[in-house]
């Protein structure tokens, strides 16, 4: 993979994780079946990211009994993951506009 | 042994030395990855392809841990923790940073222990104002004294300062370490799903 792609994704990353758990509450597996089909990575990255953002406080975890095997551990965005999240959405949404309308200009000298 | 079992073995064995509670933390969350995934029917060769290279994930989740302690507590072997995790982390461009990194530490290590002697020294010659005693030296006992005290300080100063630099550096490793987290691969023979 080209490594500037690489470090765009993993910028990303943890902005697309507390997206998913602003709609609804999850657990690992799940989001990380859901973000390496869109960002294709390892699904075992999202552990370790999942762990330093429960110690920034962005999210905190509380197990579910399962029907089958041992209880799953459920991560929900916490009040201080909220702000972060509307924080990095606004300036990724800033960002990309800035970005495509330096793309679109150049299309259009081009063209 | 199949593909769950070797995976998990070589996570812990990669995650040697963290706390006990910590690693089976860690164990327990991949074990729920490799249950889940055979819930929703796929095989463990599977599962184990997509998480990616366990060693590389034992050594980003060591250097993690690291770093944390090292801001939970300002201490020696703290430190010491966060230039083992970084070395672990292996990044290209630690060729660079590394003669610079060895330079700096044992430059300041120099200071240090100059600051130290320095103070040590200024501290003992000060009850008995030996100075007075040397040749060539004017002064009265008053000055001898004076002199010793100021001694004393300049060291101790030298010492304090080497130790707020240790710190600084420390905490710009722990930045140069968080940059260098990787998205870590799926395996090769990991199919892609949509």
């Amino acid at each position: 993979m080209d490594s500037n792609l690489v470090q765009f994704k993993k910028g990303v990353l943890e902005l697309c994780v507390l997206a998913l758990l602003a709609r609804s509450d999850s657990y690992g597996y799940d989001i990380a079946s859901r973000l390496s089909a869109a960002i294709d990575m390892g699904e075992g990255t999202i552990y370790p990211l999942m762990r330093r953002m429960q110690k920034d406080g962005l999210v905190s975890t509380y197990l579910v009994e399962s029907s089958s095997g041992p209880p799953r551990k459920y991560y929900r965005l916490t009040e201080g993951g909220r702000k972060n999240l509307n924080a990095q959405k606004a300036a990724w949404t800033d960002f990309t506009r800035a970005v495509a309308a330096i793309l679109e200009l150049d299309l259009e000298k081009t063209s | 042994m199949n593909e769950r079992d070797s995976f998990l073995r070589r996570l812990r064995s990669g995650l040697w030395g963290l706390p006990r509670s910590a690693i089976d933390d860690i164990i327990a969350d991949y074990e729920g990855h490799f249950d889940a995934g055979r819930a929703a029917g796929r095989s463990d060769a599977d599962v184990a392809a997509s998480l990616g290279d366990p060693a590389r994930l034992a050594r980003e989740l060591r250097a993690e841990a690291g770093l944390r302690r090292w801001e939970d507590e300002r201490s020696l072997t703290a430190a010491l923790g966060v230039i083992v995790g970084i070395i672990g982390l292996a990044a290209l461009d630690l060729f660079v940073v590394l003669p610079v990194l060895v330079s700096v530490v044992s430059t300041l290590f120099a200071f240090l222990l100059l600051g130290l002697v320095t103070a040590l020294g200024g501290g003992l010659m000060l009850p008995f104002a030996f100075i007075t005693n040397l040749p060539g030296f004017a002064g009265d006992r008053l000055q001898a004294g004076l002199l010793s005290l100021g001694v004393m300080s300049g060291g101790a100063a030298l010492t304090a300062l080497c130790i707020l630099f240790t710190i600084g550096l420390v905490n710009l490793l722990v930045r140069y370490g968080r940059a260098h987290y990787r998205l870590i691969a799926r395996g090769s023979n990991a199919p892609l799903r949509d």
